[in-house]
């Protein structure tokens, strides 16, 4: 493996000094002060300032339901009393409400790494987490219950070790086990593992030490190679999270077992066979590279995992002799311990492989897909031989070095070799151990941090020489120690932070001497996150589905008014939306979110059908739409801003409602000269039977629904340029165009179908009195389809028509015909003149689907409006 | 309520000052030194051009036929005696570097191209393979080169996404990962085009409303304006102001990339120069972005790996390189004429190369080549490059680098330096490290700089 520092020519200290010297391995210090505002106000105090004024109720009340639960407070929520117990109750209810701990997971969620999917995988596995789901709603659950803090780490790096079998505290384990997959290469997924515990709950980037000893922080590479141990000696399981039964999951669970048995069996005797070869193998090991190098194997071939199994086993027995009897131990190197496929792919010829996560994925996609299967988490689990590690110099597994036992970092005080099992429940105890300083300060500022937009410490995940010191240390500590000491309850500490006069300060201050505001001598303003904006616009149309937890749905399916919690999140196609708008990259572990300002976000919300469709449906609630003009508007300024609008403001959106608008310049409407459906080819007659309209379009297609596929027609699409036929012979797309005049035309066009696989696609151009015209099969060809001066009448169509090969593969295609009249003589009554010309792609985007009335504008505006994206 | 009269009035009265966007303070946007070429085009051959099909002549192997080879390497597959390209190589231009038929038209110029002989990889695996020629790490999640490119320099158009990969008919293999911004912030990432589809509403997400025309949109946007600056007005956020102008800027980017995209304001003769299949289309729309101020462009050959020639790679490679001969050596062409060749950097080739042996299935040819990272070609011309040259080698037979071995790292460094960048100094701090795209490798190819 490679090392992956960047080299500093940084003056060379020795670590040792280090631990002693930096503040964040100190001890909580017990400083001078007993309040939130006592800390903040000596710091303001030092530099001549002063905080601000309260905000107003207005204010509090947005900041702290948008703070706690991610979602805009209710337009009935009365803001006449804010007095500190009526804040304090508000507080109370909202750290109540279910929402809460969707709110707050959703942060977790991001040091996490969450995703649904593993990420690039081959295709003879299947792609979505069968662990997600239950991990995301487990942490929600956590948070709600306001489980200890301490608990909560614990059950996620040792859940196996605390909880009984079928409990749905394993979920928790999702935390190491929903990371990248890295195509299966061990020290990577260990890596990565490492990599989210350290940082996600000590803020120590221990990763850094994988190749050397880390360069700033006391963190050798010994203690790297000490919790890489751990997670070796730890193997994956899926197991069920739940009681319930299924006797279908049970029966394909035990088919896989016996599978799963019996090529292990064969495995072994195939190794033991022979282990000649294997051990000749031992002269020649330049020929057997190791497991990054994907080599397809068959069964004659020696495999080069086993190779580098030997290798170790001589090494560390030498002298001994491999009998056929040590052969079948547990620990030789013909031996494949009895684990799930994802721990012992490397084991097998290529095709066992491909045949066993073929079988593994018709377990998991019960789990996933069949609501009457039980729950499950994957875990680790302890291996019966836990492994000593050794240190790879320079990051090298091909260059061992020293032994180390697995055990704690040494920056925590001397150390003790773990010995229960893998080690994985001590350092877990070692991790939230009260003495341990790190952790506490580590969450406070987590905490502090979604409260202020920024933490104390501005390196959430760095508490190290590199990470930002503590704007005020004093205060981090007091936090910490108040932490532990509330028995690790995060709501005690919303509680404490909340009723703070710092956290409901105004944000809006002239004073900029602080133009950071480090000092906090006013509250920083929160941009809503991309969650926040689409739950704050589906919630104002009142279309929001409050349902807690499940599996997820794709974002803008047209079905999913779900929190944005609920989103899929296929970390190797993350929705470009989601990206723009900066979601948290699910493949690392993000402590806190960049936050950009691009145009592409801008034209997600101008453009894209969603934000418009919540103003329409906002619109047509019972109460706004049954309004006049002027109470319609204060009913919108309500839901939208939790407020009446002032005068002025009512006066300009009611010149707008009413401003006549210029009408749109009328170019040949062609687009009601096409009908875009579906239907089904009948060779007997050459015409279409059931054509029935595309019903639904998303501005640039129409399909079956806003997602596609989808549910109701499948893959079946038409655009302006193309589409896809539909998933059978039964759902050929059809693109109509009718004759406007009686007359002749003339059609020129191309069917291109482009990808080389498959099976490709049958293409007919058919007369509603003439029938077929014209017919193609293509696979990866281009089809010219052109007729000279065909008659029409008046409302005859002609369909371009395509539907699948013999299966559904690869079937996308090209084909936007042109038609041209080829009459001079009349002019029709429907005011297309003669000699003109339709083209099915520039007629397809020539109009919007449909204008916005002036009301629509309007409400869009005010949902893109800064009011709405920020919290004061 | 007074509404702009033209399009021209809005966009003079809206009257943006770039400085307060978001994204300006989050990239370097200087380069370190002065840039030899301000953008980057790559013609990425996705699933493994051969080498010695194309650009390696290796007349060893036709010496050889049907015998192994001495430099035989472990590849992915198993593959067995010397197999002669089925293509002939000439000469061309006058520094007289022998290319094959599949590209004779590219070859017209040669003496404006560097051909990198000795590249290698680190597996013969395609997803590995293609993370590291992209993003420099064969496993690990990190920026892909354009995510470096628009981190370092920003975009040369504020109305266009500076890092565009396109791809005809679908996804390579590694999907979006390929142009992935990692831990660089998201609006880094490469915005991918399906380039099968001709009309500007299918290539770029949310470019075009469905649901109001441009005068509708003003009407919008100047109550916006209204509703915004009395928000303001008690603020003194910067972040609000930047908000405000990503709209306006929204409004123009519609414009300008519909424009960017229709290459039916081509002339004739240049569609025809470029050729009217998918990739002379989408060749052509890359010159057009160039020309804007696009930072990067990836050209992806199509959907999963069309250049994976297990078998038959005969006639494979040379239906695909008939597909991309003409728009390359158009793009050169044209570049040229418009004295844009100069500053832009022409990138070409694979994650990896194919074996000069042949590839066995069951221990039968297929008359296919498998997998090759121990050597393979890459070529660059234009910006800064030292036309009509070749760097390095393979063995006798084409299997492994021999002379010059370069790793992808050193080929990084070398784009990274014609684009004005320290591949040392161009790093960002994330996980308590200062990454760069090059990791702690990487050294600049003088010798086929100009």
């Amino acid at each position: 493996m490679l090392c992956r520092i960047v080299q500093i020519s940084a003056l060379f200290i020795s670590t040792s000094l280090l631990a002693a010297e930096h503040w964040s391995f100190q001890p909580l210090k017990a400083g001078k002060g007993n309040s939130i505002d006592e800390f903040i106000q000596r710091g303001l105090a030092e530099k001549g300032m002063k905080s601000s004024p309260r905000a107003d109720a207005h204010t509090l009340i947005r900041r702290a339901t948008f703070d706690l639960t991610g979602l805009p407070p209710s337009d009935e929520s009365d803001s006449s009393d804010m007095s500190d117990k009526h804040f304090a109750h508000l507080v109370d209810s909202l750290l109540a409400s279910p929402h809460y701990g969707e709110q707050w997971a959703r942060h977790w969620l991001d040091v996490a790494r969450y995703s649904d999917t593993k990420g690039y995988v081959y295709a003879r596995e299947e792609k979505q987490w069968v662990h997600a789901t239950p991990y995301r709603d487990w942490v929600v659950r956590a948070l709600n219950e306001d489980m200890p803090y301490d608990r909560f780490l614990l059950l996620q790096i040792a859940g196996d070790q605390i909880v009984p079998p079928n409990s749905p505290d394993l979920a928790a384990m999702g935390f190491l086990t929903l990371g990248r997959r890295f195509l299966g290469v061990t020290h990577d997924i260990i890596d990565d593992r490492i990599d989210v515990v350290t940082r996600g709950t000590l803020g120590l980037t221990v990763a850094c030490a994988r190749c050397h000893d880390h360069k700033f922080d006391p963190i050798p590479t010994r203690d790297y190679y000490a919790l890489y141990g751990v997670f070796q000696s730890s193997a994956e399981a899926v197991v069920p999270c739940a009681v319930v039964r299924n006797e279908e999951l049970s029966a394909l669970v035990k088919k896989n077992r016996e599978l799963m048995t019996k090529r292990r069996g064969e495995q072994m005797a195939r190794t033991r066979a022979r282990s000649a070869d294997y051990i000749a193998a031992q002269k020649d090991l330049e020929k057997y590279p190791e497991e990054v190098f994907g080599q397809l194997l068959d069964d004659k071939d020696l495999n080069p995992f086993i190779v580098h199994r030997f290798t170790a086993w001589l090494e560390k027995h030498p002298g001994n002799e491999l009998t056929e009897d040590t052969l079948k131990q547990l620990g030789s190197p013909a031996f494949v311990p009895d684990e799930h496929i994802a721990n012992i792919e490397m084991y097998f010829p290529t095709g066992v492989t491909t045949e066993l996560w073929k079988s593994q994925a018709d377990v998991d996609r019960f789990i996933i897909k069949k609501s009457a299967a039980p729950a499950h988490a994957t875990v680790l689990v302890d291996r019966p031989l836990p492994s000593m590690p050794r240190v790879f110099i320079r990051g090298n597994p091909l260059t061992k070095g020293d032994e180390v036992p697995r055990q704690f970092l040494s920056a925590f005080g001397k150390q003790t070799p773990f010995t229960k099992g893998s080690g994985r429940l001590e350092l877990a105890q070692a991790i939230t151990d009260p003495r341990n300083p790190l952790t506490a300060r580590v969450m406070v500022n987590r905490l502090w941090q979604h409260h202020f937009g920024r933490g104390l410490v501005s390196t959430p995940s760095d508490f190290g020489k590199q990470g930002g010191a503590p704007s005020h240390p004093e205060l981090l500590d007091w936090l910490a120690q108040r932490f532990i000491d509330s028995g690790w309850s995060i709501k005690a500490m919303h509680r404490l932070i909340m009723s703070s006069k710092t956290y409901q300060q105004s944000s809006q201050s002239s004073d900029l001497s602080d133009p950071d505001n480090r000092l906090l001598s006013r509250m920083n303003p929160h941009r809503l996150s991309f969650e926040e904006a689409r739950d704050a616009w589906i919630s104002a149309a009142g279309r929001l589905n409050r349902l807690v937890g499940g599996r997820p749905e794709a974002l803008f399916a047209s079905s999913n008014t779900r929190r944005t919690l609920y989103a899929l999140v296929d970390r190797e196609n993350v929705p470009a939306v989601m990206r723009t708008f900066d979601f948290a990259n699910p493949d690392l572990s993000i402590p806190q979110r960049t936050e950009t300002t691009v145009p592409q976000q801008a034209l997600f919300g101008m453009n894209h059908p969603f934000v418009v469709q919540q103003a329409k449906s906002l619109l047509n609630r019972p109460e706004v739409k049954s309004a006049d003009a002027s109470t319609r508007i204060h009913r919108i300024y309500a839901r939208l801003f939790q407020r009446a609008p002032m005068s002025d403001e009512l006066n300009f959106s009611l010149g707008f409602v009413h401003e006549d608008q210029a009408p749109i310049i009328a170019t040949a409407d062609h687009s009601k000269s096409w009908q875009y459906g579906y239907g089904e080819w009948d060779e007997s007659t050459g015409k279409v039977k059931h054509f029935k309209p595309l019903p639904h379009f998303t501005g640039i297609a129409w399909q079956g629904d806003e997602a596609w596929p989808n549910e109701k027609l499948g893959w079946a699409q038409l655009t302006a340029s193309g589409g896809h036929p539909g998933n059978d012979r039964k759902h050929a797309v059809v693109r109509r165009w009718v004759a406007g005049t009686d007359g002749s035309y003339t059609i020129n066009s191309t069917l291109i179908h482009e990808p080389q696989v498959g099976d490709g696609i049958r293409a007919f151009v058919s007369h509603s009195r003439l029938g077929k015209l014209r017919s193609a099969t293509v696979l990866g060809v281009d089809a010219v389809m052109n007729l000279d001066t065909i008659a029409f009448k008046a409302g005859d169509t002609l369909d371009f028509i395509v539907d699948i090969g013999s299966g559904l593969n690869s079937d996308q295609f090209l084909w936007s015909p042109k038609i041209t009249s080829s009459l001079t003589a009349v002019t029709g009554a429907g005011g297309d003149t003669p000699n003109d010309t339709w083209e099915a792609e520039k007629d397809f985007s020539a109009q919007p689907k449909s204008q916005l009335t002036a009301w629509e504008q309007l409400v869009q505006v005010l949902m893109l409006s800064n009011e709405f994206m920020f919290v004061d | 309520m007074n509404l702009p009269l033209t399009r021209r009035d809005f966009l003079s009265r809206s009257g943006m000052g770039m400085a307060a966007l978001g994204l300006a303070d989050l990239h370097a946007s200087k380069p370190h030194f002065a840039p030899k070429a301000k953008r980057v085009i790559h013609f990425f051959l996705n699933g493994g051009p051969s080498h010695v099909d194309t650009f390696d002549p290796k007349p060893a192997l036709a010496k050889y036929e049907g015998k192994p080879v001495t430099s035989h390497r472990i590849t992915e597959r198993k593959t067995g005696a010397a197999f002669p390209s089925p293509f002939k190589f000439q000469r061309y231009g006058r520094s007289g570097i022998e290319v094959s038929e599949l590209f004779a038209k590219t070859a017209a110029h040669i003496d404006d191209i560097a051909v990198i002989r000795s590249m290698q990889a680190q597996v013969p695996n395609h997803e590995p393979s293609l993370m590291l020629m992209n993003c420099g790490d064969s496993i690990q999640a990190r920026p892909s080169l354009g995510a470096w490119l628009t981190y370092g320099l920003g975009s040369g158009n504020e109305n266009l996404p500076g890092f565009i990969a396109m791809c005809p008919g679908g996804m390579p293999i590694k999907s979006a990962e390929n142009w992935q911004s990692a831990f660089l912030p998201g609006a880094f990432q490469g915005t991918y085009v399906d380039s099968q589809h001709q009309s500007v509403d299918r290539l770029i997400e949310n470019i075009r409303s469905p649901h109001a025309d441009t005068r509708v949109q003003m009407r919008q946007l100047e109550l916006m304006r209204r509703l915004n600056d009395a928000h303001r007005q008690q603020r003194s956020d910067p972040r609000l102001e930047a908000r405000i102008q990503s709209f306006e800027l929204a409004f123009r980017m519609q414009i300008e990339a519909a424009d960017a995209f229709d290459v039916s304001k081509e002339p004739q003769h240049m569609r025809d120069l470029y050729g009217d299949g998918v990739h002379g289309r989408q060749t052509l729309i890359a010159r057009r972005l160039l020309e804007r101020g696009v930072r990067m462009v990836q050209l992806w050959h199509g959907a999963g790996q069309p250049w994976d020639n297990h078998d038959n790679i005969e006639t494979n490679h040379r239906k695909l390189a008939a597909q991309i001969d003409q728009p390359i050596a158009a793009l050169l062409h044209d570049l040229k004429q418009r004295g844009m060749l100069e500053d832009t950097l022409v990138i070409w080739g694979g994650e990896f190369g194919r074996t000069p042996t042949v590839e066995l299935s069951g221990g039968k040819s297929k008359l296919g080549r498998d997998h090759n990272h121990y050597g393979f070609s890459v070529w660059m011309a234009g910006g800064g490059i030292k036309g009509g040259t070749v760097y390095g080698s393979t063995d006798e037979f084409g299997f492994a680098a021999q002379e010059n071995p370069t790793s992808v790292h050193d080929l990084h460094a070398t784009i990274l330096h014609l684009m004005g960048l320290n591949h040392e100094e161009l790093t960002y701090r994330y996980a308590g490290r200062d990454f760069r795209l090059t990791d702690v490798y990487g050294d600049v190819l003088t010798p086929i700089l100009a």
